[in-house]
C-alpha cells in the first residue's frame, strides 16, 4: 500500500508541474489553434534562467516570475514572426526554438561559469524556503511538502487563467483563435491576439520549467527534449477523454490530462513494461483518447481567415 | 457619402493572365441609400466590398467615406464604423462560442477589450430584445454554442451583430445565398427592418433579382468593372425581373456568349 | 547600363578569388617547432574535467609541456555531440598532430573528424571502445586510434554492496537507454551480479523527463540501487537521491564526486590517474609509435569510497574490510 501511495504522490507531483505547460499548449494549440513548437525552448528558458538566479541568492519565487516574463518575451517573437513576416506558424516555432537553444546555452554558461548545467540542490527554492518551509517534509510518512507546493501552483495558475478567459481579452483571445475575421470586424487586429496568446502560453512553459527545475534542484539544456509532445498529449487526452463532463471547465481537464499522462506512465513502469515500448504505449493512448473524444469527427470545420 | 474615384484594380499583374478589373472607375452612393448590387460571377460586384472594407487593396485611386480618405487604412481600422455580413453563415459569428459570448464581444466593440468581465449580465435583456427581433427563438438560447445552430439562425446573429453598435455602412456580401428559402425570407425581412429602423447605409451584393427589386431604393447592374445599370427611386420601381434578365443577355451576347 | 554590370560582376569574382586565395594561404601555417594537441572534452563534469587534469600531467611527465614544445587546443563540447563534432573537423582541418576526446561522444567526434587524414586519435574515458566502433580489437586497435577505458570495475562494486547490506536481494539500477555506456556496463552487471547473490533489476528511461516517476518505481521494487557513468543519470542525482532515500533505498555512485554529493560509497575510479595513462600514451604518440598496435589501457584499480553522513542515515555500519576507505562528504 504504502509503494502505490508513493507512486500516487509522485504521479501527481509531475502531472501538477507539467500541467503548467499543459496551460500554455493548452492557449496556443487549443485556443489559438497555433501548433507551437518553442514550448521545446521555452520550457528549459524558464528552467536555465531560474537556476542561473537561484544560484545568485535571487528569492525562488521571484525566479518564477522572471522565468514566466521571459517565456512570454520568446512568445511574442514566435509571433511576431507570424504575424508581421507571415511566417508559417509551425516554422515561426521552430525558429524560436532553435534561436533559444543558443541563448540557452550562453545563459547557463555565463551563469555557471562554463558549465553546461546549473545545479542548486542545497540553494532555498519554492519547495525548501519559505513559505513552503512550514509545510512539514513528512506527513504521516509521505514526501507530500512538493505535491502541496505543486497543487499550490497549479490551482494558481489554472484560476488565474480561468478568470482571464472571462474578461474581454481574453474572450477576444477565444475569438481569435475560432473566427479571425469575426475580430477584425469587431475593428481589432486578430494579429495582435495571437501574439498575444503566444506570448501567455509560452509564458506558462517557461514557468513550468522553472518550477520543474526547482524541484529536481538542477536546471540543464536536456530538459526541453519532447515537451511538445508531453504538452500536446495531456491537452488532447484531457480535453477528449472528459468531453462530456459538463461541469469541468476546460482547464481543469487539462490539468486531468496532465496527471492522467504522467498515471499512465507510472502503470507501465510499475507493470515492468520493457522501456522500448513506453513510447508506443503513449501513443497507443494518444490515439485512444482522440478516438474517445471524437476529435476525428470532421463535422466542425473552422474558419481560418 | 461613399466615393470611389478613380478605383483601378488588377489581377495577376505583370503575366500574360493579367486582368485589369476596374479601370478608372467612379461609383457613389448617397447616405442613408440602400443600394442593391447585382451582375454576373467577375463583374466585381464582390470585389468592389472588398476595396470598400479594405478586404484588398487597390492598384489606383481612392475610397472616401464622410469625406474621409481611408485609401490606406487597414480593414480592422475601417471595420470600427463597418458592419458586415457575409455570404458564409459561419464567417459572421464565434462558433465555440455562445450566442450570449458573440454579442458580449459585439457590443463593446467601440470600448477597450481590457480585463473588465466580458458578459454584462445587466445587458442581458438588452440581448433578448435584440433577438427577439428576428423572431427565431434565439433569446431563449443565449448560452447555445453558436456552433450547433442552423445557417439560418447564425446568419439572423451575424445580422444583429453587425447592427449592435452604431455603424455608418452597413455592407451584406450575398448574405441570403448560402440559406435555404424560407431561411433567405426571414433574413431579408430582417434585413429590410433594421435598415429602415437604423437608417444606416447599405450595400447589398446579391444573386436574387427578386430581392435586388424588392428591397432598396437604388439598384446597381456591373458588368467587367462598370455600371450597365444603374436606377433608383421611381425608376427603380419602374424596373422588372424581364427587364433585368434582358439586360444580362444583352451583355452576355456582347461578350459573345 | 550593362557595362556597369559586367563591372560589378567582374569585380565580384576578383574580391572572391582574393579571399579565396587568402584563406588558401591562412591553411599553411609556419612550420614551427610546437605540435598542435587538439582536445575536445564532451562536457564539464568533476570526472571528465579530472580526466583532463590528469591527461595534462601525464604529457607533462612525458615531456611534453603545453606553451614549450606542445600547443593544448582544448574545446568544451558543452555536452552537446553535435558541438563535438563540429569542434573536431575544425581542429583536423587545422591540421592538429593529435586529436584527443574525452568521453565517448567526443572521441567518437574526433575519430569521425581524423578519418581520411594520417592525424591519430587517443581517447579518454570510453567505457567500450569496441561497442564504440573506435577500435578493432581492445589488444590491437588496428586503426589508428586508441586511448583508455574507464569501464567500470563492477565486480568491486557488488562486492562492496554485499558487504555493505548482507541481506540484500534486488539491486536496481537506473539507465539511459540511449547512452551506449550504460547498455554495456548493464550487460556485464548482470553477469556479475548472481556472483554476490543479487537478481538485477534494471529500468531504462529515455528523457530527463522520465526519471522522477522511474525511480520512484525501481525504489518500491529493489533494496539497492547501483549507477553507471549515465550523463542523464548523474545530472538527475538529486532527484534520484530524493526519491530513492524517501523509499529506504540507499544509491551507490560510480565515483567520488557522486558520493560527495550524497550516494553511499563507491569503487571508484581514480580519474586523474586514467588522464595521466592517457597522457603517457598520448606522449608515445607524439614520439613516433603507432596508435594501432598499442593496446586500449583499462584502469582495473578503484578504491573504495565512502560517505558517513548516508551511512550513518540508513543505519549501514562500515564493514571492517572497508575500514581504510576515503570519506567523503559534502
Amino acid at each position: 500500500m504504502t509503494e502505490l501511495l508513493t507512486v500516487l504522490t509522485v504521479t501527481l507531483e509531475e502531472g501538477l508541474m507539467y500541467a503548467l505547460l499543459a496551460f500554455g499548449v493548452y492557449i496556443t494549440y487549443s485556443i489559438l489553434d497555433f501548433p507551437d513548437l518553442s514550448v521545446d525552448g521555452t520550457l528549459p528558458l524558464g528552467a536555465v534562467l531560474s537556476g542561473v538566479l537561484i544560484r545568485a541568492g535571487v528569492n525562488p519565487w521571484f525566479c518564477c516570475l522572471a522565468a514566466f516574463a521571459a517565456g512570454a518575451a520568446a512568445g511574442s517573437v514566435t509571433g511576431l514572426l507570424n504575424v508581421k513576416l507571415k511566417i508559417r506558424p509551425l516554422l515561426c516555432g521552430i525558429l524560436v526554438m532553435t534561436g533559444l537553444l543558443s541563448v540557452n546555452l550562453v545563459f547557463i554558461i555565463k551563469g555557471t561559469g562554463g558549465f553546461s548545467i546549473a545545479s542548486f540542490f542545497d540553494l532555498p527554492t519554492i519547495f525548501s524556503a519559505a513559505p513552503a518551509s512550514a509545510i512539514p517534509q513528512d506527513i504521516g510518512g509521505y514526501r507530500l511538502r512538493p505535491l502541496i507546493v505543486a497543487l499550490f501552483i497549479a490551482v494558481v495558475c489554472k484560476l488565474a487563467l480561468d478568470w482571464y478567459l472571462t474578461t474581454k481579452s481574453g474572450l477576444l483571445l477565444r475569438a481569435a483563435g475560432n473566427n479571425a475575421q469575426f475580430v477584425t470586424m469587431l475593428a481589432r487586429d486578430p494579429g495582435t491576439f495571437r501574439i498575444l496568446g503566444l506570448s501567455i502560453g509560452n509564458g506558462f512553459a517557461a514557468l513550468a520549467g522553472s518550477v520543474i527545475a526547482q524541484q529536481k534542484g538542477s536546471a540543464d539544456l536536456q530538459m526541453g527534449t519532447g515537451m511538445v509532445v508531453i504538452g500536446l498529449a495531456s491537452v488532447i487526452i484531457g480535453i477528449s477523454l472528459l468531453r462530456k463532463v459538463r461541469f469541468m471547465k476546460a482547464t481543469t481537464k487539462v490539468i486531468a490530462g496532465s496527471v492522467i499522462y504522467k498515471a499512465c506512465l507510472s502503470v507501465a513502469l510499475a507493470l515492468g513494461l520493457p522501456t522500448e515500448y513506453l513510447k508506443l504505449l503513449m501513443a497507443v493512448l494518444f490515439v485512444a483518447a482522440l478516438l474517445s473524444g471524437n476529435m476525428l469527427d470532421k463535422g466542425r470545420a473552422k474558419i481560418r481567415d | 457619402m461613399i466615393e470611389f474615384e478613380n478605383i483601378v484594380k488588377r489581377y495577376n499583374a505583370g503575366t500574360p493572365d493579367e486582368l485589369v478589373l476596374f479601370d478608372r472607375f467612379d461609383f457613389r452612393v448617397a447616405k442613408g441609400a440602400f443600394v442593391s448590387i447585382i451582375g454576373s460571377n467577375g463583374s466585381g460586384k464582390t470585389t468592389l466590398l472588398n476595396i470598400l472594407c479594405g478586404t484588398v487593396p487597390v492598384d489606383g485611386g481612392k475610397v472616401r467615406v464622410n469625406g474621409k480618405d481611408i485609401t490606406k487604412m487597414s480593414e480592422h481600422q475601417r471595420a470600427a464604423l463597418i458592419g458586415r455580413v457575409f455570404q458564409d453563415p459561419q464567417k459572421g459569428t464565434c462558433s465555440d462560442l455562445t450566442i450570449l459570448e458573440n454579442m458580449s464581444l459585439a457590443a463593446n466593440k467601440q470600448g477597450a477589450y481590457g480585463l473588465s468581465a466580458a458578459v454584462n449580465r445587466r445587458r442581458i435583456d438588452e440581448y433578448r430584445t435584440l433577438l427577439e427581433f428576428c423572431g427565431m427563438g434565439l433569446e431563449n438560447r443565449l448560452n447555445t454554442q453558436t456552433g450547433t445552430l442552423s445557417g439560418g439562425q447564425r446568419q439572423a446573429l451575424a445580422m444583429i451583430i453587425a447592427n449592435m453598435t452604431d455603424i455608418d455602412l452597413l455592407i451584406l456580401d450575398e448574405h441570403t445565398a448560402a440559406l435555404d428559402p424560407k431561411s433567405s425570407e426571414t433574413i431579408m425581412s430582417l434585413t429590410d427592418k433594421l435598415v429602415s429602423e437604423k437608417r444606416v447605409t447599405t450595400l447589398m451584393v446579391t444573386h436574387n433579382l427578386r430581392y435586388a427589386l424588392t428591397y432598396g431604393d437604388r439598384l446597381v447592374m456591373m458588368h467587367e468593372g462598370k455600371t450597365v445599370m444603374d436606377a433608383a427611386g421611381e425608376d427603380k420601381q419602374a424596373i422588372s425581373i424581364d427587364n433585368l434578365l434582358a439586360k444580362f443577355n444583352e451583355i452576355s451576347i456582347e461578350c459573345g456568349n | 547600363m550593362k557595362t556597369l554590370k559586367r563591372l560589378f560582376a567582374a569585380a565580384l569574382c576578383a574580391a572572391l578569388c582574393a579571399t579565396v586565395l587568402a584563406a588558401c594561404a591562412e591553411k599553411e601555417p609556419a612550420k614551427t617547432e610546437k605540435l598542435t594537441v587538439g582536445v575536445i572534452q564532451l562536457v564539464s563534469h568533476p570526472s571528465l574535467d579530472n580526466c583532463y587534469e590528469g591527461l595534462v600531467a601525464g604529457l607533462k611527465d612525458a615531456g611534453f609541456v603545453d606553451g614549450d614544445n606542445i600547443e593544448i587546443d582544448f574545446q568544451n563540447a558543452l555536452g552537446l555531440p553535435e558541438t563535438a563534432e563540429q569542434q573536431a573537423k575544425n581542429l583536423a582541418a587545422k591540421k592538429c598532430d593529435l586529436l584527443i576526446g574525452i568521453a565517448t561522444p567526443a572521441a567518437m567526434a574526433a575519430y569521425a573528424a581524423a578519418r581520411g587524414t594520417d592525424i591519430p586519435v587517443v581517447f579518454c574515458a570510453v567505457s567500450d571502445p569496441v561497442a564504440a566502433e573506435l577500435v578493432k580489437t581492445l589488444e590491437k586497435p588496428g586503426v589508428n586510434c586508441t586511448g583508455t577505458s574507464d569501464l567500470l570495475n563492477l565486480d568491486a562494486q557488488v562486492k562492496m554492496i554485499r558487504a555493505f547490506q548482507p541481506d540484500a536481494v534486488k539491486l536496481g539500477v537506473l539507465y539511459t537507454t540511449s547512452e551506449v555506456n550504460s547498455v554495456t556496463h548493464l550487460e556485464e552487471l548482470k553477469e556479475i551480479a548472481p556472483k554476490y547473490n543479487f537478481e538485477v533489476v534494471a529500468q531504462g528511461v529515455q528523457s530527463s523527463a522520465d526519471i522522477p516517476q522511474a525511480i520512484t518505481v525501481l525504489a518500491q521494487k529493489v533494496d539497492c540501487i547501483t549507477n553507471f557513468t549515465d550523463n542523464n543519470v548523474v545530472n538527475n542525482l538529486a532527484d534520484v537521491l530524493a526519491k530513492a532515500n524517501a523509499a529506504g533505498v540507499p544509491v551507490y555512485g560510480s565515483e567520488i564526486e557522486q558520493v560527495k554529493n550524497g550516494c553511499i560509497a563507491s569503487e571508484s575510479l581514480d580519474y586523474i590517474e586514467l588522464g595521466k595513462q592517457t597522457g603517457a600514451m598520448a606522449a608515445k604518440i607524439l614520439n613516433g609509435e603507432k596508435a594501432a598496435d598499442m593496446p586500449v589501457a583499462l584502469i582495473k584499480d578503484s578504491k573504495p569510497v565512502i560517505n558517513p553522513d548516508v551511512m550513518a542515515a540508513f543505519k549501514i555500519t562500515l564493514p571492517d574490510a572497508y575500514a581504510g576507505a576515503e570519506k567523503v562528504t559534502k
